[in-house]
């Protein structure tokens, strides 16, 4: 429930394994071959991320607040891990989604601004409120009615306060946990996993940078600290991603005040030990995010803009 | 004034009509037949996925329509049984379109959502379970297991002219099985906003079930305050005094007044302040409740500021030194106390604290849950240790019917659901009988601005 995320829903219906994840995946494609054959579309995450793009241009000018549009990104991936994709107008339904997370998150929108916003910035042919009326239902039925999301902003700042971090770091983290959902992260791990894991990205990578300023070496040098944490000698559990990620700014953790904020690290590393908190949920989740930010540098929104047009318009699907 | 008699005719057994059998029982299919046609809708969903929306589950496959239950500003309630051998009985609340015999999909209600949202999330032996929420042709089911009473229907059995109180156990069972539903609303940070004697349902086993939840809502930290959404909740004659002076930032402490009006209206048998609603003035602002907070003064007195420090704060706060104007009932009011114990010799409570008289403990607990100040009222946990409950006596049973032996009719469901599409007048109708408001229960709530 909404105090209580270990008796929610999300935890019982909707928290899966990767291999759940796949599984489920597989399943819904292969009955669906011919059609995904047909029309290719780019990776999951590059979707996500021009999902996001859409939602936010649709959000800023009726003033909707972040956390509805995360609700909106939620119901948007849960809804096409049971619906596939390409047998939907996803224009329909992630204004939809949005319109439907506006009255959860308790601030409202009528239906008809939400058409009509989403006529004028996305340039759609969406004219009928009742498709977006019918589109509702479709959502709701197929997330089981299952509306109430736990988000990690509020463990969030709860640990931002615990961790007296700066107004950077603070932001910083709240722009990862943003970003976690374009991930698969929110269908994997409970909200508090994917909180610490911002905020220990946020004390590695390099606010002043601007936005995705990795700093490879800093975040291998915590993932090193947690697998030792874990217990776990083995280099390629923190290797991988953190390594490889071209492109990404390199230099030392936090320029010349490298030794503070090794400490502070070491800090978080010791109270992550102590608490409860499923330490290689952290870690997994942690490269979830950098292999995000990895294939961001792919990312251009037209790409996705014409593979989804193409089998919406071969399929009539927008009529 | 305030005779119970108006109300006794609602729940009365019905007496059959003596018409001739026959054609009663061909009318009786009939209106059988209207009643099922309210699950039946007329529009077909053969259009393509995406073209259009088609239910996987199929209310009319899974159940089969028994009755109409009540109606109320949010659609209908039917009484079901499965087709599949499901166990027990259901209650479908069939919402309503916004308009009347709309054929379009306009968007869903907030409220339906929250209440969708809720009743899926929540699970508790307190709080009405639902069973499934059925979308199917533009209307929503949410079918919940079936309760056969409701405090609504016991108080009015209980008021007629022959009929002694409600058993002192009764009514204490009956308050701590809904001090503990309210307890693991508040807990998951929901308040129900809404809570009445139509609202509490009660099962042939005595169990107690909060159910309605309409208007229950999140607050934990709420993006708009929680006044822009609803302007108006809460049945007048339970509402607390803060929302009543305009107070913006309400928490669940309103729910604590609603149970203190609950459990003075168990004793009594009548709701202990009954306001008359002032009405929505043109401009959409809600007025000042004058006439409730007046019944409330008359008996708990004005409200002061050593008592409350945040009354002079309230907005409509002005208003409260107008009521004392020439009349001498908020000058002199009775006194919380003096109404509790005319009350107790009223209905024949013994004097005394024992199982079968609430006593001064349960004056004690009613004092808690009817403070003025929000912050002060009792939480739901705190009244769960309150000495009435807590005291020397057995713990309250979880059967709210042990011990007694009071056989209280079935609920009545009819037949008589001519229209499923026209016929709904706001408030809480109840099967066949005519709508609870004709008669004077207020209007069940103002829908949200």
């Amino acid at each position: 429930m909404a105090a209580n995320y270990w008796d929610s829903t999300q935890r019982k219906y909707w928290t899966f394994t990767k291999q759940q994840l796949a599984q489920e995946r597989r399943k819904n494609e292969e009955a669906d071959r011919a059609l995904v054959q047909q029309f290719p579309l780019p990776d999951r995450r590059l979707l996500s991320i021009h999902f996001n793009h859409q939602l936010c241009k649709l959000a800023r000018p009726l003033s909707v607040r972040q956390q509805a549009i995360a609700t909106a990104q939620i119901y948007v991936r849960r809804f096409y891990l049971k619906v596939e994709i390409r047998r939907t107008n996803p224009t329909l339904v992630l204004a939809t989604a949005l319109y439907l997370a506006c009255k959860m998150e308790e601030c409202p929108q009528h239906i008809r601004m939400v058409l009509a916003e989403a006529r004028h910035c996305w340039d759609t042919t969406l004219t009928d409120t009742s498709k977006l009326g019918e589109c509702e239902f479709s959502l709701i039925s197929e997330l089981n009615s299952q509306l109430i999301i736990h988000h990690p902003y509020r463990a969030l700042a709860e640990y931002t306060a615990t961790f007296a971090l700066s107004a950077e770091e603070s932001a910083l983290a709240w722009s990862i946990v943003n970003d976690h959902y374009l991930t698969d992260l929110p269908l994997l791990h409970p909200p508090h996993v994917i909180a610490v894991t911002a905020i220990f990205l946020a004390v590695v990578l390099k606010p002043t940078q601007g936005g995705l300023g990795v700093s490879a070496q800093g975040v291998q040098g915590v993932l090193q600290s947690l697998s030792a944490t874990m217990g776990q000698s083995s280099p390629a559990r923190g290797g991988g991603a953190a390594t490889s990620a071209p492109g990404t700014p390199g230099g030392s953790l936090g320029g010349g005040g490298g030794a503070a904020a090794q400490n502070r690290m070491m800090g978080l590393v010791s109270w992550l030990a102590e608490s409860s908190v499923d330490i290689e949920a952290v870690v997994d989740a942690m490269q979830e995010l950098l292999s995000l930010y990895e294939i961001w540098e792919q990312f251009t929104n037209n790409l996705c803009k014409d593979q989804i047009a193409k089998f919406v318009k071969a399929r009539g699907l927008d009529k | 004034m305030n005779q119970p008699s108006t109300n006794t005719p609602i729940l009365s057994a019905g007496s059959v009509p003596s018409a001739a059998a026959s054609a009663r029982a061909t009318q009786a299919q009939a209106l059988k037949n209207s009643v099922q046609a309210a699950f039946n809708d007329p529009s077909d969903s053969s259009q393509a996925m995406f073209a259009g929306y088609s239910s996987k589950k199929c209310v009319n496959e899974r159940y089969r329509i028994i009755g109409f239950i009540s109606s109320g500003t949010y659609g209908r309630v039917y009484k079901a049984q499965g087709r599949h051998g499901q166990i027990g009985e259901f209650a479908i609340k069939k919402f309503k379109p916004d308009k009347e015999g709309e054929i379009q999909y306009t968007g869903i209600s907030q409220s339906a959502v929250r209440e969708m949202a809720l009743c899926t999330e929540l699970a508790h032996p307190n709080v009405v379970h639902t069973v499934e929420i059925i979308l199917e042709d533009k209307c929503i089911y949410i079918v919940f297991e079936y309760a056969e009473h409701d405090l609504l229907q016991i108080i009015h059995h209980h008021n007629q002219p022959t009929r002694r109180a409600i058993p002192a156990r009764t009514i204490r069972s009956i308050l701590y099985q809904l001090v503990q539903g309210l307890l693991y609303l508040h807990k998951n940070w929901v308040m129900h906003r809404d809570l009445k004697p139509a609202n509490i349902m009660v099962t042939r086993a005595g169990k107690v079930k909060i159910g309605d939840l309409g208007l229950a809502r999140l607050f934990y930290k709420p993006l708009h305050s929680l006044f822009t959404g609803d302007k108006v909740v809460v049945t007048i004659w339970y509402r607390a005094p803060e929302l009543l002076l305009g107070s913006r930032h309400y928490t669940p402490a309103v729910d604590l007044w609603a149970v203190g009006c609950i459990f003075a209206e168990l004793l009594s048998l009548r709701p202990i302040f009954k306001g008359e609603e002032a009405k929505m003035d043109s401009k959409k602002t809600p007025p000042f409740q004058r006439n409730q907070m007046q019944k409330i003064v008359e008996i708990i007195g004005l409200p002061t500021k050593e008592r409350w420090p945040l009354l002079t704060s309230m907005p409509e706060y002005s208003h409260l030194n107008g009521l004392a104007a020439g009349n001498p009932r908020v000058s002199r009011p009775v006194g919380l106390e003096n109404w509790y114990k005319q009350c107790l010799k009223n209905n024949q409570y013994p004097d005394g604290q024992s199982p079968e008289s609430p006593g001064a403990d349960g004056l004690s607990l009613l004092q808690g849950l009817l403070e003025y100040d929000p912050h002060k009222r009792l939480t739901a946990e705190a009244a769960l240790s309150h000495p009435y409950f807590t005291g020397p006596m057995e713990k309250p049973s979880e059967n709210c019917f042990e011990g007694s032996k009071i056989d209280y009719p079935n609920r009545r469901v009819s037949q008589e659901d001519n229209d499923i599409r026209t016929s709904s007048l706001p408030g809480t109708k109840r099967g066949g009988l005519p709508d609870d408001s004709l008669i004077g229960r207020p209007a069940k709530r103002l829908k949200e601005g």
